[in-house]
């Protein structure tokens, strides 16, 4: 009697991956927050710190990204659910939205108005899709086979 | 499902590559197409990245020396210096080069300004200054000897002798010294004539011209920032020429609205106040150009609501039509992002007739631009107190002709006592001197 093989997963992976994947969501949210009090207020200090929050958020999603690639695409489950692939899709495409966004807010003054903003909005709509998508999967009442 | 997610993800990567790319807007204008009193501005552009080009500091090396227009000739007087960035020429002869460079005082807060330091660094550009002026004297071979003239000075860049009283504009004040004639070096402290505005320091120079009867003294003060982004707080008393009154140090805006004024001069025929100023980046390589302007009590020069006038700048929160309505639109633009940095009006020099009756401006050359302008000296010629023509160059070669490396970078400018134009070079930290060639 063979069992089906166990899918190979890194306890250190999972640590780094818990860890470090909430920082960029976190960032993210914060800066989509301050850029829409900068485009409000005009204070120009909102307006840098939603460009630091997105850099730091680009730095930190560095290393939980390519565990999530690891884990997706090569590490992955025996039968890996469709909602992790689409959320690495939704993922990544975010972070290319932040990164067009870090050169965005790299404009002085009133220039990151308003395309900042919405870059900001979308990266934080693509992560929560991402996130409600595989919430919604891994919980699903298991069917009958 | 998967697949259409896949074609999606490809295509926002090729949109964003293809976005950075379209960003990197090239010049299409040289400085001698967009001098004059109507430059042609095109439409202003927000980038991702602006145009950027910054050569790296190789410094003069086997003897080089910058190469000047025919007829001319140039050598170097002095060399091995810190920064000199102005010179100015006293009753005996004697030349002071003001040897600095900003206080490094702006706090880093965005990420552009942590990578833009390294840039500026790497071409030359952010060298410590001496904080210090050199004093050069012509002895009997014709060679100029050094002496320490003035030292312990706070990033000065300003320096004029009224009477027996010399005043450096350091960032953050003008200090009075007392002056012999004759003498290489001033050991007094300084007595403090007049605070001037001194936070951040973002365009730290302090231009310093005195009034022909010496009861004023004229400062250019430069903004705090490239177009408001460090906040309207901090720009009190900003962007403006400031009148200080040299018999009891008080102040006044005398003219606003000029980004950073790094020279002052009398027009010698009209006797008018002029400036030269450095307009605002990162809306186009042909944009906004640099300019010499005469100087009105009173005037409001644009910036930060315009630029030439009333082309309103979007990147300024809140707007302020009133002010923008009574924008002066200057006299003569330069060429967009030369870094005009020196101006020295000359009715007559030893140099030949065409480079008479006029105004030399040292253009230090800019990062915000690609290819490169500046990085030479011109000479705008004057009829009746107004500019005529194009700006002609006569120093150029501060770079290698592939544009990636840098000898020098030319700043303040002094006539000396035989006609002489004296050039300081800040990045080569060399004097140089433009005569008639024998």
């Amino acid at each position: 009697m063979v069992s089906p093989v166990a899918p190979r997963r890194s306890v250190a992976a999972a640590v780094f991956f818990g860890l470090l994947d909430p920082i960029p969501f976190g960032c993210f949210v914060a800066a989509l927050v301050f850029d829409i009090t900068y485009a409000r207020t005009a204070v120009v200090l909102w307006g840098k710190a939603a460009g630091w929050l997105i850099v730091i958020g680009l730095l930190a999603a560095v290393i939980p990204r390519l565990i999530n690639l690891a884990q997706v695409w090569i590490t992955g489950r025996a039968r890996p659910l469709p909602g992790d692939r689409i959320d690495f899709w939704l993922n990544l495409i975010a972070i290319v939205a932040a990164i067009v966004n870090a050169f965005v807010h790299s404009r002085d003054a009133y220039a990151v108005v308003p395309t900042g903003m919405w870059l900001s909005a979308l990266t934080v709509a693509l992560l929560c899709i991402g996130r409600i998508l595989v919430a919604v999967e891994r919980n699903r009442p298991e069917l009958p086979r | 499902m998967n697949a259409c997610i896949q074609r999606i993800a490809t295509m926002s990567v090729i949109v964003a590559l293809a976005l950075l790319a379209a960003c990197s807007g090239k010049a299409s204008l040289s400085a001698e197409q967009q001098s004059g009193a109507n430059p042609p501005l095109p439409a202003a552009r927000n980038f991702l990245m602006p145009p950027m080009q910054v050569p790296k500091f190789v410094g003069w090396t086997q003897g080089r020396t910058p190469t000047v227009a025919p007829g001319l000739a140039i050598t170097k007087i002095a060399d091995g210096l810190m920064h000199p960035r102005q010179l100015y020429t006293l009753p005996n002869g004697d030349v002071l080069v003001v040897e600095s460079n900003g206080p490094g005082e702006e706090p880093v807060t965005t990420f552009k300004q942590f990578i833009a330091g390294k840039v500026k660094n790497n071409s030359g550009k952010g060298a410590k200054g001496g904080n210090r002026i050199t004093l050069l004297r012509k002895n009997a071979s014709g060679s100029w000897d050094k002496h320490v003239f003035l030292e312990h000075l706070h990033s000065p860049f300003g320096v004029q002798l009224i009477g027996s009283t010399l005043y450096v504009a350091n960032t953050n004040d003008i200090m009075a010294f007392p002056y012999v004639a004759g003498a290489t070096r001033i050991d007094a402290p300084g007595v403090e004539l007049a605070d001037l505005p001194g936070t951040v320091n973002h365009h730290w120079t302090k231009a310093l011209l005195a009034s022909r009867d010496g009861s004023k003294l004229y400062v250019g003060v430069g903004s705090n920032s490239n177009i408001t982004e460090n906040g309207l707080d901090i720009e009190y008393r900003r962007a403006d020429v400031l009148e200080v009154d040299v018999a009891t140090g008080a102040s006044r805006i005398f003219a606003a609205g000029l980004r950073n004024p790094t020279g002052l001069g009398w027009e010698p025929t009209t006797g008018a106040l002029w400036a030269i100023v450095n307009e605002r980046d990162e809306i186009g390589a042909d944009l906004v150009p640099d300019y010499m302007t005469s100087v009105r009590e009173g005037g409001f020069y644009g910036w930060p609501y315009s630029y030439f006038g009333q082309h309103v700048d979007t990147r300024v929160q809140p707007q302020r039509p009133d002010l923008v309505q009574r924008a002066i639109k200057p006299d003569y633009a330069l060429g967009s992002h030369v870094a005009a940095l020196g101006l020295l009006f000359s009715d007559t020099n030893a140099l030949p007739p065409a480079y008479h009756g006029g105004a030399f401006v040292g253009e230090h050359g800019s990062w915000d631009r690609s290819p490169l302008s500046g990085y030479a000296v011109v000479f705008v010629a004057f009829r009746n107190g107004h500019p005529v023509g194009p700006p002609r160059t006569l120093v150029s070669g501060f770079h290698s002709d592939d544009e990636s490396q840098l000898y020098g970078a030319p700043v303040g400018l002094a006539q000396d006592f035989d006609g002489a134009l004296l050039v300081a070079d800040d990045v080569g930290d060399t004097v140089w001197r433009v005569t008639t060639a024998r």
